[in-house]
């Protein structure tokens, strides 16, 4: 052990990413004592599992889960959360940093009771990256129905328009503050873990797939928010096009993953998300035919095989062996039609179907923007953890692709590294 | 599946395929996306997927009697695609440059033409059989060689008589045609019976007339490249490609023109720059020339394709035919009468290359393709 580590430590941890692995690890140390900061982007916690309909394989939604989390947050002290806020930079070393932090205006203080008297009268809409611009939301808006902290948000765009002046003028409990300004605050913790979770990878790079230019073809992201009860269908599953419901679905999966050109690594989340979106088919249209093209079926684990082994019973389910090489749309009905071969009997195979849903992957949000601290990276953008240099650590789907159960896994692990870091001074 | 199929891998094909340019076949995980990619695999046991398998499992009999393997036109589309880099495109070109050894006999022609270090030798042969007819025909009272040609004009028939060129490149031609014949016979035989075993086709058994009609039919879609400027991936090879089958068409057919007048009316060349045929003899030369110097370029500036040294050898034999056909006739007007015969040398070695080479290597596939698809034609799959 070197000198300088044995430095002044600080006792708090930061978590960057308030989705279930940064949840997690804030609230596994904050609940032995530590003092956690918790800093995220968005305007709500939850991250990526606050936009799915249901978890696999239990298929329930993901307030379960994600309520009782934030219920422990509430109750709990030692955390403090920072929304709207953005790490600018990390200073110092291994038990003892210096972080800038980047707090972005809400125009809402806590006075906020959620009443929606702001939205009414607000009448700019902008899209909602919530739902994945499948539907507009007022400027004035709470994020999702189960936003926490539950408390509206203003968007930047009314900003200085007199819409914000007519919501301002709308509330009744002096919740709303125009002059609210950007500011930067700095934190000293002695440890940090990334939990910057990640994006879907982006379907319109995928050329011969025919996103972005076919209407009735989605990602399976999307179709987490149209299965939702609080999404832009309201829980229907319609195709974009025409609003009907489809009556017959392909899922292509392996939509640029394992695939050298895109994300060369396997996500292992949609082999099992393709076959939850199924049941949620099943449920709401038993007649629809689904069709699954896959390259293999990865439902790893016991649980999982036996969840696959379920849907393999649907008859109205069909499993073709053979990637989704081409797409067409027909012009007139907006129907799609995919072409794989089925390696099993050697045929190729034309099915037209209403509705095309891609099984993305998940790209690290690293990826794209590197973090602003000094850390290792796979070549493509996951955190490799460097325990002996330790400090800062990534967790969840920062670190490598998981389903939830796995990140939360990883999420505790990481916050015993954290606080060994602070408890070896 | 009730039919037991015992697998037997063949290890040697499998490093073999790899030799020729198939060195990433490997890497494939048979997700099918370049079945899918390819624009003219057929709905019917599509291709390369089921290739890629067979390769990399060295089952040489599913392949090398595949006609399949020379419906590929190896555009490229497949490999672009390919999420893993296994390149199916320069797989199948490696596997046909095997089946192509396969089917040429004798074997050790084949492996000299196929061998890079054998080059040398093979380009003496000629050279010796020039001198060696040349001396032996001269004990006859026959001039057919002079080493040291003079006189106050160029004329290369001086240096190696017209009687003697022929008498060298007529035979090694229609020993050409027969290997070509016996190859043919075996390799209409296996793709028959694999496309049977597959159930690629419904014939029993090929009926000649049949196949000569789908043979007629497919003959200008080959002219017109038509499969070609299907492929999306690099369709501007299809001009390149053209350039030099229409150069060597014209070539053939002023070849043609010029043996009969010589032998029937005994009027030799060179002709006058004004006769049509030699209109038509020039613009064939400049084509092969700028086609095959755009193949070249083609090979050199793309890094993701394999070229070994069966893709080498024709590209750069082709280009050498053109250049030193052009050279020895543009010294001859010019004048230099040394260099212009020594260029005409080597534009003989060229074509006796050329010729011999035929059956053994990449440039059969004029004949391969063309019968694989024709069978394609006739055996009516969709």
């Amino acid at each position: 052990m070197t000198v300088d580590k044995q430095a002044p430590a600080s006792g708090s941890i930061m978590v960057v990413g308030g989705g279930i692995s940064g949840l997690t690890t804030a609230l596994e140390a904050a609940e032995v004592g530590y003092e956690v900061f918790l800093v995220e982007k968005n305007p709500y916690l939850g991250g990526r599992v606050a936009q799915l309909n249901q978890y696999f394989p239990k298929l329930c939604p993901p307030t379960c889960g994600l309520e009782i989390n934030f219920r422990r947050i509430k109750d709990n002290p030692n955390i403090k959360v920072f929304t709207l806020a953005e790490v600018e930079k990390v200073d110092g070393s291994a038990g003892n940093y210096e972080v800038s932090v980047k707090l972005n205006p809400r125009y809402v203080n806590a006075a906020c009771t959620c009443c929606g008297e702001c939205a009414k009268v607000c009448e700019t809409e902008v899209p909602n990256d919530f739902n994945f611009g499948m539907d507009r939301i007022k400027g004035a808006a709470l994020p999702h129905e189960m936003a926490f902290p539950a408390r509206y948000v203003l968007s930047p765009r009314i900003i200085g328009t007199e819409d914000a002046r007519k919501c301002k003028e709308a509330c009744k409990y002096d919740a709303i503050e125009l002059d609210m300004e950007a500011k930067t605050i700095t934190l000293n913790v002695g440890s940090v873990v990334w939990a910057t979770g990640w994006e879907p990878y982006d379907a319109n790079r995928i050329d011969n797939l025919g996103f972005g230019r076919y209407q009735n073809i989605i990602t399976n992201m999307m179709m987490e928010r149209l299965a939702a009860p609080n999404g832009p269908t309201g829980g229907k599953i319609l195709r974009p096009s025409d609003d009907h419901a489809p009556q017959s679905i392909a899922f292509v999966q392996c939509a640029g993953s394992r695939d050298e050109n895109h994300l060369p690594y396997c996500s292992y989340i949609c082999c099992m998300a393709s076959l939850k979106q199924a049941t949620y088919i099943r449920a709401l249209y038993p007649d629809a035919k689904i069709y699954i093209f896959y390259i293999d079926l990865r439902a790893p684990g016991q649980r999982y095989e036996k969840f696959y082994n379920k849907i393999k019973e649907d008859e109205n389910v069909f499993f073709i062996k053979g990637k989704v090489a081409e797409v067409s749309e027909d012009p007139e009905s907006k129907n799609i039609t995919v072409v794989a071969e089925n390696a099993v009997t050697g045929e190729k195979i034309h099915q037209t179907v209403d509705l095309a849903v891609l099984a993305t992957g998940m790209q690290p949000t690293a990826a794209n923007v590197r973090l602003p601290a000094d850390l290792k990276y796979t070549e493509d953008g996951f955190i490799i953890n460097d325990f002996e240099k330790g400090g800062m650590f990534g967790a969840g789907c920062a670190n490598k692709p998981a389903d939830v159960v796995s990140s939360n896994q990883n999420a505790t692990g990481m916050a015993l590294k954290a606080i060994q870091t602070i408890a070896k001074r | 599946m009730t039919e037991r199929y015992m697998v037997e891998p063949d290890v040697g094909f499998i490093n073999e395929v790899i030799g020729l340019g198939g060195q990433d076949l490997k890497k494939c995980y048979q997700c099918a996306t370049c079945a899918v990619a390819c624009p003219i695999s057929p709905d019917n046991k599509p291709f390369p997927r089921k290739e890629m398998i067979a390769a990399s499992w060295g089952l040489k009999d599913k392949l090398v009697g595949n006609a399949d393997i020379w419906l590929c036109h190896n555009c490229g589309d497949c490999s672009t695609l390919c999420p893993r880099g296994a390149k199916p495109g320069d797989v199948l070109a490696a596997v046909r440059s095997y089946a192509i050894q396969e089917y040429a006999r004798p074997k050790k022609l084949a492996d000299m033409i196929n061998n890079p270090k054998k080059l040398p030798v093979l380009m003496a042969i000629p050279v010796v059989l020039f001198l060696v007819i040349g001396l032996m025909a001269k004990l006859f009272g026959l001039h057919w060689l002079d080493i040291t040609p003079n006189g106050d004009s160029i004329v290369h028939a001086k240096f190696i008589h017209s009687t003697l060129v022929d008498v060298v490149m007529i035979p090694t031609f229609f020993f050409s045609i027969g290997v070509f014949a016996l190859g043919l016979r075996r390799f209409m035989a296996d793709i028959h019976k694999d496309a049977l075993i597959c159930g690629k086709t419904d014939k029993e058994k090929i009926d000649p007339k049949g196949f000569v009609e789908a043979l007629v039919k497919v003959i200008p879609t080959v002219l017109q490249h038509k499969k070609f400027t299907e492929c999306g991936e690099n369709a501007e090879r299809a001009t390149s490609h053209m350039m030099v089958f229409f150069g060597f068409l014209g070539l053939f057919i002023v070849t043609n023109i010029f043996f009969v007048v010589m032998y029937g009316f005994g009027i030799h060349g060179p002709y006058s720059q004004l006769n049509p045929v030699k209109w038509l003899g020039n613009i064939a030369g400049v084509s092969l020339i700028i086609g095959a110097a755009l193949m070249i370029k083609d090979r050199i500036t793309k890094d993701d394709q394999v070229s070994a040294y069966k893709d080498w050898f024709i590209v750069v034999l082709a280009l050498a035919l053109g250049l030193t056909g052009m050279l020895t006739q543009m010294t001859r007007i010019g004048g230099a009468a040394c260099m212009s015969y020594s260029i005409y040398l080597l534009h003989l070695i060229c074509i006796w290359t050329f010729f011999i080479s035929l059956p053994f290597s990449k440039f059969a596939h004029i004949i391969y393709r063309t019968v694989a698809m024709a069978y394609m034609e006739y055996s009516g799959r969709k």
